[in-house]
């Protein structure tokens, strides 16, 4: 994924706003937050304003009772701001929060609607290495971001209030020094995130690119004695992050003077004024010094502004990611026949067309269900599939009746996985076709006559049953007892401690790669659908788990399936009647 | 988790520097912040007090700010003086702050990139490689904020909080009275805090992650359910795990937020009585305003360090963890093979393999199991077999990289006077690597003659933006030009045309010819034909009974 090419930056706003629009936040609950929040800073101002008034009235040696109603509304405030700050983080987070469970689901269901091939062409690694951190930050632009830049405006609207009702002249600099610090703040410290978003970016990918290079290659480096090299390579990324953020802290310490610097004018202006104020004999000592020193206390919410800013950039950038991962435009569309040597990312405008027909129109959830009848006959005419810039695998010719079954052999990386997923119906082949009954699949059929088992498939995190019935949700204890048997895992059950309802996956039971694998077989082979295909993984099969993948194509077979299946190994040639191996 | 973690702090070397400035700076800052608020009780206080000031209500501070800054003319231009200082004081904060950790971070990332590039093939191939990209990458950035923010600050709360508090002992004792008892509350009560809910908490946390994670796990599994054509019933699913996740947090944060509300009622609270306290003794006469002024400045001033120390911890916490995971990393021992025993010359010399057989990863296997073969000089041998059978192990162990699980390689005397194949004792034949899997010689003095190509060669960034293809022409191009007497070649025309693979061929008929031993693993007809010897390796269970054998 680090490897796509940065998005345009006009077209991130956008997308924050529309995961914003997606997590369905109502305008009151961040009013509420912002209110809650504004309360709290508000306290600290209020104590400002009126311990100074109460000093300042205090020299004036009035009688203590004078005193009395200052004094509770000191204390109020000093206990208001702890109260109101902490009922603010639950309101906003509480909003939030909410935000994010409508967030998710609905990044769900566009990740299920999704065109088949974009969905089904994502690794599973993609999905969890980002997306629970970038949902997050959706969220963080709520709490971090949009409440306490609300808290600063309504904060610092209140300050500029109270000065201007005591000394308008006042109030015109202290509105004019918070919008100067505000303002000017937010501009560098958004040209701060931009040059971290570009060059900090771009030196972060080329970090992991290198890391990842120095590692997995190093035995080649070894070798060849370029282990220094490889080393060099990640120093010079590191060397540019460093530079990056030397950049960065460019504008990023300039904001950070001037947010002093714009506090110090407000405050010099205040004393200056409240002094010639009282000289001239326009406004009284207390109030006077509630000018002087408003300006200490009014600045805090705008101090906020920085970490809001980058708050807000960093959530464009995870809104934007998101919107990537759920769209059914991908850089590595498919290439039309005979375009299969342009530039990857290049997409012709069949490709748009059709992963616009597919994302967009063919919401599997809107049109009446496609429910095609169960075909007698798979044919593969010269099957052939490529993503652009790959030679395009070997053409594959093979009829298949029910009952019969196809194993695919080859080398990794030649394409095995992929021709499967132009037979699933979920993309479409560089030549050639693969045909049910004579008519070509569609992504209408990918999992309801054509089921898929990839090989990095998912075991959810639930019971061993539930898991089963992922295949079909009426699956029976029974079915599903017998399914474990003939894959071997019956030992295994009876070593669980809650048998089939143990819970798996994350959190619960962990399973090895053997025991995986056969409970994928297991799924598999409990899918209604008419035409099995099993993408069988390089590793973790070993005799056991042959004598599982046997097991379950002969009882397909049986039930009158067609399976095909992709392999690394040569064993399950045995029991396949037709046999294709792949050569580059 | 430490918040002060000796193994990080021992790291920061020349960092030192900057976080000292760092904290320089932060004393700097406060110190004109106390400046300040003396400027500014010396200002009003003319203005507010009922008669005449006569004494110096500052006491012995009166020497920093001198009684003539009462006067505007005086006053102001020098508080206007200490706001540019404290502004460029700011400025040079954020200007130096991220050197005190950027480069504590990287010299971290690169000790860890390269203790896990020299761990060996097998740990590398186990997932852990790209689980240390994700730490070094991801998680070691988080770990700034630590060296940047909260080391300075904690340095500041533990030297500018006294500090601040002695001079407003200096002005008025009662208050610093206040001001003393309560400090020490704050953490008292923020631990007690933390003790009380740290059972709820936890709780709530586990459940909180769990809801979370399967969350998640449904959204990663999308492409598993659109595969078999169920991805339309988990959506509502989602939605209670996430409503669910959402109760959970928010338990987990009514408790959490605590803390932080304990933190700030504690501090403004202090303040505010401070303030009342002064009201009601300026009353009385008990106290002048010129102190009172300076006083109700300082005092919020006086539990900013501590404040900050707490906000800033939290947010290290996630770059500490990071750090956890790469000592944990570094701490891993180094299980190359290798030895002090001079590395042999290789060329013009047989190479035996002796029973030899190397386990995967979970010892459930041997791949390859027995392979008892010699490789001689001036010959190709093809190794062939089928997928997981242990080729591409088999020349790795032969690179030297990888200790066979047993039996053993051994080098034979140069020459033909030793025709019998045995292993010989001394400096004609010599084990190199023995049974126990031990490596005798010095593993980068033989790797230096080894001409070997991996099945995906990385050649370095120019490289990586080649095709696969190409990019394997450009490796074996290395080889073939290296002039090194052991070639081991892994599949290398897999992505080749038959142009290129001819040519590979002829080549390695021409490095054999030359003296060469060449081995190769393929499984292209036209790479066995043109070999003088084809050696077929299986892999095979690991049953006791073999280790057994293996031990008698």
């Amino acid at each position: 994924m680090s490897a796509a090419p940065m998005p345009p930056a006009t077209t991130a706003p956008r997308a924050l706003r529309d995961a914003l629009r997606d997590t369905g936040v109502k305008p009151w609950p961040v009013v509420r937050a912002i209110l809650l929040g504004t309360m709290a800073l508000g306290s600290a101002v209020g104590l400002s304003a009126v311990a100074a008034w109460l000093i300042a009235k205090a020299a004036e040696m009035p009688s203590p009772a004078d005193l009395a109603l200052a004094a509770v509304i000191v204390r109020f405030f000093g206990i208001s701001r702890g109260l109101f700050r902490y009922l603010e983080r639950l309101a906003s987070h509480d909003t939030a929060l909410r935000g994010m469970v409508a967030l998710r689901e609905r990044t769900y269901a566009r990740l299920a609607s999704a065109g088949a091939g974009r969905v089904l062409a994502l690794r599973r690694g993609d999905i969890v290495a980002r997306i629970g951190t970038d949902l997050d930050a959706v969220g963080d632009a709520v709490v971090r971001a949009i409440v306490p830049l609300g808290v600063a405006a309504t904060v610092s609207t209140i300050s500029i209030a109270i000065v201007t009702v005591i000394l308008p002249l006042a109030g015109v600099t202290l509105a004019a020094a918070l919008l100067l610090a505000g303002l000017g703040v937010a501009a560098l410290t958004a040209r701060q995130a931009r040059i971290a978003a570009e060059a900090g970016v771009a030196a972060h990918a080329a970090m992991a690119t290198s890391s990842l290079a120095a590692i997995e290659s190093a035995a080649e480096h070894r070798v060849w004695g370029t282990r220094d090299e490889a080393l060099d390579e990640v120093r010079r990324a590191d060397r540019d992050a460093e530079h990056a953020l030397e950049l960065g802290a460019r504008p990023g310490a300039i904001g950070a003077g001037l947010l002093v610097l714009a506090q110090g004018i407000a405050l010099i202006a205040g004393i200056a004024l409240a002094i010639l104020a009282i000289e001239a004999g326009t406004v009284s000592g207390p109030w006077a010094t509630v000018v002087a020193l408003l300006p200490l206390a009014a600045f805090e919410a705008v101090g906020a502004v920085p970490a809001a800013v980058q708050q807000l950039f960093r959530s464009r950038a995870a809104a934007q990611r998101i919107r990537e991962l759920t769209q059914p435009l991908a850089g590595g569309a498919f290439a039309e026949p005979g375009a299969a040597l342009t530039e990857p990312g290049a997409m012709s405008a069949a490709d748009a067309d059709r992963a616009a027909a597919s994302g967009g129109r063919e919401n599997p959830g809107a049109g009446p269900a496609p429910a095609p009848e169960a075909p007698h006959e798979l044919t593969l005419d010269g099957l052939s599939v490529a993503w652009p810039g790959m030679t395009p695998t070997h053409p594959i010719t093979a009829t298949l009746r029910r009952g019969e079954a196809l194993g695919i052999v080859g080398p990794s990386g030649i394409g095995k996985s992929t021709l499967l997923l132009a037979i699933a119906g979920a993309i479409r082949p560089h030549s050639g076709a693969a045909l049910l009954d004579g008519r070509p699949v569609s992504p209408a059929h990918t999992g309801h006559v054509v089921a898929l088992t990839s090989e990095d498939a998912h075991l959810f995190a639930t019971s061993v049953l539930e898991n089963l019935r992922v295949a079909r949700g009426d699956v029976t204890e029974g079915e599903a007892l017998r399914a474990l048997d003939a894959v071997g895992l019956t030992d295994w059950i009876a070593g669980l401690p809650d048998g089939i309802r143990t819970e798996i996956g994350s959190g619960g039971h962990t399973v090895s790669g053997g025991e995986r694998r056969r409970l994928l077989l297991a799924r598999a082979m409990l899918h209604p659908a008419t035409i099995v295909l099993i993408d069988e993984p390089a590793e973790h099969l070993d005799v056991e788990g042959h004598g599982a993948l046997r097991a379950v194509v002969a009882d397909l077979k049986a039930r009158d399936r067609i399976v095909v299946i992709v392999t690394h190994h040569e064993s399950p040639l045995e029991y396949t009647e037709r046999r294709v191996t792949l050569h580059e | 988790m430490r918040p002060l973690d000796p193994r990080l702090v021992v790291r920061i070397g020349p960092a030192r520097r900057y976080i000292l400035v760092t904290a320089g700076l932060g004393l700097l800052t406060a110190l004109a912040v106390a400046v300040q608020a003396l400027l500014i009780a010396r200002l009003l206080a003319p203005w507010l007090a009922p008669a005449p000031l006569a004494d110096d209500g500052l006491g012995w501070l009166g020497t920093i700010v001198p009684v003539a800054t009462r006067e505007l003319s005086t006053g102001l231009p020098l508080l206007a003086g200490v706001i540019a200082l404290r502004a460029l004081a700011s400025w040079a904060q954020e200007r130096l702050a991220h050197r005190a950790g950027a480069r504590v971070v990287s010299e971290l990332r690169e000790q860890v990139v390269a203790h896990a590039a020299a761990m060996g093939p097998r740990w590398i191939a186990s997932g852990r490689g790209a689980e240390v990209v994700t730490v070094v990458t991801r998680g070691l950035d988080d770990l700034l904020p630590y060296f940047v923010r909260y080391l300075p600050q904690l340095g500041l709360a533990a030297t500018l909080t006294p500090l601040l508090l002695v001079i407003v002992l200096g002005l008025d004792w009662l208050s610093a009275l206040i001001i003393g008892l309560t400090l020490p509350l704050v953490p008292i009560f923020m631990v007690l805090v933390g003790l009380v809910t740290r059972d709820r908490s936890a709780r709530h946390l586990v459940a909180m992650q769990q809801l979370g994670a399967r969350t998640l796990d449904l959204i990663a599994g999308v492409p598993t359910l659109r595969g078999l054509g169920r991805e339309r019933g988990p959506a509502a699913r989602v939605r209670d795990l996430g409503e669910a996740h959402r109760r959970a947090t928010m338990g987990s944060l009514r408790v959490a937020f605590l803390s932080g509300m304990v933190l700030e009622l504690l501090t403004t609270l202090a303040v505010a009585i401070v303030a009342v306290t002064m009201g009601f003794r300026l009353v009385e006469g008990g106290i002048g305003i010129e102190t009172a002024l300076a006083v109700l400045v300082l005092a919020p001033e006086v539990y900013l360090p501590v404040r900050n120390v707490g906000t800033h911890f939290h947010a290290s916490a996630d770059g500490l963890a990071a750090a956890d995971a790469a000592f944990d990393i570094l701490d891993e021992p180094l299980a190359a093979p290798g030895g002090n025993d001079p590395a042999p010359a290789l060329r013009g010399r047989a190479l035996t393999c002796d029973r030899m057989g190397i386990a995967v990863p979970d010892g459930s296997r041997l791949a390859p199991a027995h392979v008892t073969t010699t490789l001689l000089p001036g010959s190709i041998t093809a190794i062939v077999g089928p997928n997981g059978s242990g080729k591409s192990t088999l020349l790795l162990a032969l690179a030297g990289l990888l200790a066979p699980t047993r039996g053993s390689i051994v080098l034979e005397h140069a020459g033909e006077d030793d025709g019998s194949g045995t292993s010989l004792p001394g400096a004609s034949g010599a084990t190199v690597i023995a049974a126990d899997g031990t490596v005798a010689v010095d593993v980068d003095a033989w790797t230096a003659q080894v001409a070997w190509v991996p099945q995906r060669p990385d050649l370095g960034p120019e490289a990586r933006t080649l095709s696969l293809g190409e990019r394997q022409r450009r490796a074996l191009e290395r080889a073939f030009d290296s002039e090194r007497p052991l070639v081991l070649l892994d599949e290398p025309t897999a992505h080749l045309d038959p142009v290129s693979r001819a040519d590979v061929v002829a080549r390695m008929r021409a490095l054999a010819d030359a003296g060469a031993t060449v081995v190769v693993a393929t499984h292209e007809d036209e790479v066995t034909e043109a070999a003088n010897q084809v050696l077929t390796v299986t892999s095979e269970q690991t049953t006791v009974a073999a280790d057994e054998e293996s031990q008698r």
